[in-house]
């Protein structure tokens, strides 16, 4: 068993310990000591530098481990390829959209989709990528030139970082529909009919996609301030935005009035 | 900061690119409503770069690049088309465009392909 040193979450402080990568298991030493069947491992969630493993029970046991990049990759790649998962062999090439201009050097790669509890993890030999479902903004069954020739893909869109990143996916059709029903089955809770919006909010979604502000859409489409507000209601209504921030409009007082005429008097002015 | 011609047949795409490559310090020197406008006023303008919807009226874009590289081979176009219309990339990159952007797109991302075509 290979040994990694880590640090692991025990009663909301983190430990200085190791982990023992085996085969078919991990070990999480002194003071968890404890040894996890891969099988047993239903999920795992990577934020920054720490991974959540969620082992099978009841109710299902959470552990956080935090290591360098280098180490939570060894141990991402052994439990996503044993763990408990919807998995198959495919090509992916991920990301080859970000926020809408294609990535240059995207290549596909061999490796293996997993779909956990709660993301879709991408690995390879040099890389593991994971999608969280609840940043799933878009799946599509569609088609992309591979080697001159058209062939199916599942074509997944997920916000990262505030952006949004397009992948693919490419394996047999008859797989490509399972992942693609399974995808849209755990992310339905996102979909649209697509008549919510009239033509106005519809535009206005499409302005905030793009980083457009409030004054910079309000000038856009030439609508007043209490026009927008009414659009971003809707929005609100529909889920499909929330609020960052609230910008306060003023008006100048008498003391401003009279600090702005006394100041343009000023030379300097 | 680069002097940009905006094409497309949409007055509301051509809005949003405007003001995206202005918050990003770029001079907008034209706007054309199709490819056949865009050639006379590539050649007229003489731009830094030029970014091209594919689907327009009277010339479509991968028509105008052509026509644009056949007179100015140095031309740099980014081409900019909606989703499910990536087939194009090839078409538009074997046809001389610099980069390719697929709608809708984000404000930082538009502005860094912009900065990466104009500052290779």
């Amino acid at each position: 068993m290979k040994e990694v040193p880590v640090k692991i979450e025990v009663e909301n402080r983190w430990v200085v310990s190791k982990i023992g990568i085996g085969e078919d298991r991990i070990h999480l030493h002194e003071p968890v000591n404890l040894d996890i069947p891969l099988k047993s491992i239903v999920d795992i969630e990577e934020k920054k530098n720490t991974l959540h493993i969620e082992v099978k029970g009841t109710p299902p046991t959470g552990y956080r481990v935090a290591s360098v990049p280098k180490v939570l990759a060894a141990l991402k790649r052994v439990i996503i390829m044993s763990c408990t998962a919807y998995r198959l062999m495919a090509y992916f090439m991920s990301p080859a959209v970000r926020g809408g201009v294609l990535v240059k050097d995207a290549k596909w790669e061999k490796g293996a989709i997993a779909v956990l509890k709660t993301g879709i993890w991408f690995v390879s030999q040099q890389k593991q990528i994971s999608i969280p479902l609840g940043d799933v903004s878009g799946i599509e069954l569609t088609t992309r030139e591979v080697n001159g020739k058209k062939t199916d893909v599942v074509k997944i869109d997920h916000v990262e970082s505030g952006g949004v990143s397009t992948s693919y996916v490419l394996c047999p059709l008859t797989t490509l529909q399972i992942l693609y029903n399974f995808l849209k089955d755990a992310t339905k809770e996102m979909d649209m009919n697509g008549d919510e919006l009239d033509p106005v909010a519809a535009q206005v979604s499409m302005l905030v996609y793009s980083g457009m502000d409030s004054s910079a859409i309000e000038k856009m489409l030439s609508i007043s301030n209490g026009e927008l507000e009414s659009v971003f209601d809707t929005l609100l209504d529909l889920g499909i935005v929330e609020v960052v921030c609230t910008r306060r409009e003023v008006q100048l007082t008498t003391k401003g009035v009279r600090f702005v005429t006394d100041a343009a008097k000023h030379p300097s002015n | 900061m680069g002097r940009i011609l905006i094409v497309d047949d949409t007055m509301f795409m051509r809005t949003l690119v405007k003001n995206i490559l202005f918050s990003g310090g770029h001079d907008i020197v034209g706007e054309a409503e199709d490819g056949v406008q865009a050639v006379e006023m590539y050649q007229k303008l003489k731009p830094d770069l030029v970014t091209m919807d594919v689907v327009m009226p009277r010339m479509n874009g991968i028509e105008a690049l052509k026509s644009i590289r056949a007179g100015d081979p140095r031309a740099r176009v980014i081409m900019c088309t909606a989703v499910g219309q990536e087939q194009m990339v090839k078409l538009a990159i074997k046809n001389g465009a610099k980069g390719y952007i697929v709608k809708p797109f984000q404000a930082p991302k538009v502005i860094e392909e912009v900065n990466n075509v104009l500052n290779p």
